[in-house]
C-alpha cells in the first residue's frame, strides 16, 4: 500500500514548487521590472521629492529639503487657481459636447447606411492628426484677418470675431478645437459599444412596438452606459492634460485666460526653470486626475451593481 | 651595378621624403581630424543657418566634424540648462542668447575664453562694438564671442509719413507736423492717425502700428523699449531693473507704469489679433504693407527690403527709438520735465553669442568654430545673408555697403537702416538688457503680467505691482546679497 502524503506535506511541496518557479521567473521579470523602476517609478518618486525641495542649479542640480513651501505657494498662487479653473471648464464643456456629438454620430452610423464605411473613416480622421498639427490648422482658421472663419463671417455681412484675441472668446476657440479633435474618439468607442449590444433584445423590443426614443431611452442607453462611462473617463483623463493646442493657438493668452494647468507647469518648470514649483503644479494635476478617475470608477461600479 | 642600387636607394629616399612631407603638411592643415563637435542652437533657419553656412568650410579646413542639434527658441534655454545641471556634457558649444550669460557664465557652465580671445589677433576683437564686447563679459572675463548685434529700432513707411496730403490732415488733427516720431506720444498719435483706413490706396484696410504682445513672443523686450526713455536718467546707473543698493524692483515705479499705459493703448491701433503677435508676425506683416509703424530688431528692415514678396521695399525709414519729454528719477522719486526728448535706445536681447561648454573635451576646436563665425569676413557675410537672423555688431559691418546692396537693400532705406542702428549703439544713454542669473524667471514673471494688462484683465499699475512682488520673491529665493553683488558687478558699480 502506497503512503498517502499528509495535507501538510502536499502544501509544503506546492509552496516549494511555487518558490522554485518564482526564482526561475525572476530573471525573466527583471528586465521589465528594471525598466518600470527606471522610467516610471523613479521619475514619479523624484517628482514627489521635488515638491518638498528647494532646488539650486548653481554648480549642478542640488536639492535641499524645503518642507511644504511649494505646496503653500501653490495654494496662494492666483495663476494656479486660474489655470485650474480653465482646465476644469475646458474638460467639462469639451468632454460633454464630445460625448453628445460622438453618441449622435455613432447612432447615425450604427444603422444600415450607404457609404457607412466611408463616413466612419472620415469621422475618425482628426484623431489621427498630431495635436501640434491641429493647433496650427486651427490657428490659421482663427486668424483674424485672413482666416476662413472671419472671411466667411464678413461675406455674410457679420463683423469679424477675435477668436483668439478676445479674453472671453479664446477659451471657447480652444474648446471648439478640442471637440473637433476628440469627438472621433467618443464616436469610435460608442460605435463599438453599440455594435456589441445583443441584437435579440433590441429586436424583441421593436416587435413589442417600442418607439425609437423609448428604445434608446430604456434599452440602448442603459446597456451602453458602462461603455459610455469608460469613454468619458478615458477622454476626461486625457483632456485634463491639454497643452499642445493651447500652446500653439494662444500660448495661454490673451493674458492668462486660456492657460491650462499643464501649460502653467511647463512655463514654470521649463521657461522659468523653477523645477520644484513646476513639479508641484504637475503633482497637483496628478492628484486631481487621480481623484476624478477614482470617483468615476466608483460611479461605474455603482451602476454595475444596480444593473446586477 | 653599385650605381644602379644607389639610384634605387635615392629614388626610395626621395619618395619617402615627399610622402613624409606631404603627410606632415596635411597633418598641419587637418588640425582637428577625428574631432566631432556637437553644436546646439535655435531651429533653422534663423541662427542655425550661420552654423550650416560655415560648417562645411570649417570641416574642410580642420578635418573636424560638426554635429548640429537644434531646438525651438522656447526650449533652447531649458535644453541647455538641463544639460548643464545634469552634467551630461551633451554639447561642445552653443549659439545662445547673451541674456542667459548670467545663468551660464555666473554658474561657470562656460569656458573662460579671455586668454584665447586676447591671443587671437585675426579675430579683430577691437572691431567688435564695445556694447557687444560687454554682452559676453561676466565678472571682468570673456565667456563667449559676439556673433550678432541686437537693438530695437522703429520702422516707418516713408510713403505714408512723407505724403503731403496726410501731413496736412495730421497737422489739422493733432496740431503739430507729421514726421518720424521723436517721442512716444508722437508714435502713439501716428499709430492712431494711420489706423483702420486705406492710406495706401490699394482698396484694403491698413493699420497704425505693429508690435509683439504675445507672452513667450518677446513682449518683454518690446515693453522695455518703451519704458527705457521714461526711466533712464542719463548718466545714472540702475534705472532699468533694480535699485542697485537694495535690489528692490524698479519695474512698478511711475515711469514703468506710464510706459505700460502707453504700450497697452497701442493694441487698438494695430491689426486685429495683434495681441497674439510675436516678432515674426511684426516682420511679415510690415513687409506685407499692413502698418505705418513697426518696432522690432534689425530683421524687419531686412525682411522689408530683401524679401522678394515684400511690398515695402524702398519705402522704409528707420529711426532710433523715440524718447520722452519727461523722465522719472527713481532716486529722487520725481518726474523731470524736459525740453528735448530723453532718448534711451534699448539693446533688447543683447544679441546671440557663441560660447564653449566648460565640459567639452575639445576646447580648442570648439573655440575655433566659434571664431570662424565671429571673425570679420565671415560675420560680414552672415549679417548680409537672408535668414541668418544675425545683425551687425562690428564697426566694419557698417563701413562696407557693397554686401548690403548685394543682399537686396536699396537706398535710401539702407543708409537709414544702418544709420539708426549705429546711432542707437553709440548713443550715450543706450540701455543694456538684463543679464543676471534667473533672467528667464524674471522675464517670464513680468511677461505674464504684461500679457494680462494688454488683454485688459488688470490695470497696468496692478500688473506691474504683481510682477514686482514676483521679482522680490525670485530675488529672495536666489539670494538677495548674491544678486545685488552680481547686479552691481554687471552695472560696473563698486561692491557694497
Amino acid at each position: 500500500m502506497q503512503d498517502v502524503p499528509s495535507l501538510h506535506e502536499v502544501s509544503r511541496d506546492l509552496m516549494g514548487r511555487q518558490r522554485s518557479r518564482g526564482s526561475q521567473a525572476l530573471p525573466f521579470l527583471l528586465p521589465a521590472v528594471s525598466i518600470l523602476l527606471c522610467f516610471t517609478i523613479f521619475p514619479f518618486l523624484f517628482t514627489v521629492a521635488l515638491t518638498f525641495s528647494r532646488v539650486s542649479l548653481v554648480g549642478g542640480l542640488k536639492l535641499q529639503f524645503g518642507g511644504l513651501q511649494n505646496w503653500i505657494r501653490l495654494v496662494q498662487d492666483d495663476r494656479f487657481w486660474n489655470s485650474l479653473g480653465n482646465t476644469l471648464f475646458i474638460v467639462a464643456v469639451a468632454v460633454s459636447v464630445e460625448f453628445i456629438l460622438g453618441l449622435g454620430l455613432a447612432l447615425l452610423i450604427n444603422r444600415p447606411l450607404r457609404g457607412g464605411a466611408f463616413f466612419r473613416t472620415i469621422f475618425i480622421l482628426p484623431m489621427a492628426l498630431a495635436p501640434i498639427a491641429i493647433g496650427y490648422i486651427w490657428l490659421m482658421i482663427y486668424h483674424e484677418t485672413i482666416g476662413p472663419l472671419n472671411v466667411l463671417l464678413e461675406r455674410i455681412g457679420l463683423p469679424p470675431v477675435g477668436w483668439v484675441s478676445r479674453r472671453n472668446v479664446a477659451i471657447y476657440s480652444i474648446i471648439i478645437t478640442d471637440i473637433w479633435h476628440w469627438t472621433p474618439f467618443m464616436f469610435i468607442v460608442l460605435l463599438a459599444g453599440l455594435q456589441s449590444l445583443p441584437a435579440e433584445i433590441l429586436e424583441a423590443a421593436q416587435i413589442d412596438g417600442t418607439s425609437g426614443w423609448q428604445l434608446f431611452r430604456y434599452i440602448t442607453f442603459p446597456m451602453l452606459r458602462p461603455t459610455a462611462i469608460a469613454a468619458i473617463i478615458l477622454r476626461s483623463l486625457e483632456a485634463f492634460k491639454i497643452v499642445d493646442e493651447i500652446f500653439i493657438i494662444t500660448g495661454g493668452g490673451p493674458g492668462v485666460s486660456t492657460e491650462s494647468l499643464t501649460l502653467h507647469a511647463y512655463y514654470i518648470g521649463f521657461l522659468s526653470f523653477d523645477l520644484a514649483y513646476g513639479a508641484t503644479i504637475a503633482m497637483s494635476l496628478f492628484l486631481l486626475v487621480l481623484v476624478v478617475a477614482l470617483s468615476m470608477v466608483r460611479i461605474t461600479q455603482r451602476y454595475q451593481r444596480v444593473e446586477v | 651595378m653599385w650605381y644602379r642600387s644607389r639610384g634605387v636607394c635615392f629614388l626610395i629616399i626621395t619618395l619617402l621624403s615627399i610622402s613624409l612631407l606631404t603627410a606632415g603638411a596635411s597633418g598641419q592643415q587637418k588640425r582637428f581630424s577625428g574631432v566631432t563637435l556637437t553644436v546646439i542652437t535655435q531651429n533653422p533657419p534663423y541662427i542655425a543657418k550661420a552654423v550650416q553656412m560655415f560648417a562645411p568650410e570649417w570641416e574642410k579646413r580642420t578635418g573636424g566634424k560638426i554635429n548640429l542639434v537644434t531646438a525651438p527658441f522656447g526650449e533652447l534655454y531649458s535644453k541647455l540648462m538641463s544639460s548643464f545641471t545634469l552634467g551630461t556634457a551633451a554639447y561642445d558649444l552653443s549659439l545662445f542668447a547673451s541674456a542667459w550669460m548670467g545663468d551660464f557664465a555666473g554658474n561657470k557652465y562656460l569656458l573662460d575664453l579671455t586668454d584665447r580671445i586676447k591671443a587671437d589677433k585675426d579675430l579683430k576683437w577691437e572691431d567688435i562694438l564695445p556694447t557687444y564686447q560687454q554682452t559676453v563679459t561676466w565678472g571682468g572675463r570673456l565667456y563667449a564671442l559676439p556673433i550678432d548685434g541686437d537693438v530695437h529700432t522703429v520702422y516707418y513707411r516713408r510713403d505714408a509719413l512723407e505724403n503731403p496730403k496726410y501731413k496736412a490732415q495730421f497737422k489739422a488733427k493733432y496740431g503739430y507736423d507729421l514726421r518720424p516720431p521723436q517721442t512716444w506720444k508722437e508714435y502713439r498719435d501716428i499709430a492712431e492717425f494711420f489706423n483702420g483706413w486705406d492710406w495706401v490706396g490699394d482698396g484694403k484696410k491698413h493699420y497704425g502700428v505693429l508690435e509683439a504682445f504675445k507672452r513667450g513672443g518677446q513682449a518683454f523686450w518690446f515693453f522695455m523699449s518703451h519704458a527705457a526713455a521714461y526711466v533712464s536718467v542719463p548718466g545714472q546707473k540702475g534705472n532699468m531693473f533694480f535699485d542697485p543698493d537694495t535690489m528692490k524692483p524698479q519695474i512698478n515705479n511711475p515711469g514703468f507704469v506710464k510706459a505700460l499705459e502707453d504700450w497697452v493703448a497701442l493694441v487698438k491701433f494695430g491689426p486685429p489679433g495683434m495681441i497674439n503677435f510675436d516678432s515674426g508676425d511684426v516682420r511679415s506683416q510690415f513687409a506685407a504693407g499692413t502698418a505705418a509703424l513697426a518696432l522690432d530688431w534689425g530683421d524687419t528692415g531686412i525682411v522689408g527690403d530683401t524679401d522678394p514678396k515684400s511690398v515695402v521695399k524702398g519705402k522704409i525709414g528707420t529711426i532710433v527709438l523715440p524718447g520722452s519729454l519727461e523722465v522719472y528719477n527713481y532716486k529722487t522719486g520725481k518726474w523731470t520735465k524736459l525740453t528735448k526728448p530723453n532718448v534711451a535706445p534699448y539693446l533688447a536681447f543683447g544679441g546671440w553669442v557663441c560660447g564653449v561648454m566648460a565640459t567639452t573635451k575639445h576646447p580648442d576646436a570648439a573655440y575655433d568654430f566659434c571664431r570662424t563665425i565671429a571673425e570679420p569676413k565671415n560675420s560680414y557675410i552672415a549679417v548680409t545673408t537672408a535668414e541668418t537672423g544675425l545683425n551687425p555688431f562690428r564697426a566694419s559691418h557698417f563701413a562696407d555697403l557693397s554686401g548690403w546692396k548685394k543682399f537686396g537693400f536699396v537706398e535710401p532705406d539702407l543708409s537709414s537702416y544702418l544709420g539708426a542702428i549705429k546711432a542707437s549703439l553709440s548713443h550715450p544713454n543706450a540701455q543694456l538688457d538684463l543679464k543676471l542669473p534667473g533672467q528667464a524667471r524674471y522675464l517670464d514673471a513680468l511677461e505674464t503680467q504684461l500679457a494680462r494688462a494688454a488683454a485688459g484683465e488688470i490695470s497696468p499699475k496692478a500688473a506691474l505691482d504683481a510682477a514686482a512682488a514676483e521679482w522680490e520673491k525670485i530675488t529672495n529665493e536666489l539670494g538677495r546679497d548674491k544678486m545685488r553683488r552680481l547686479y552691481r558687478e554687471w552695472l560696473g558699480l563698486p561692491a557694497k
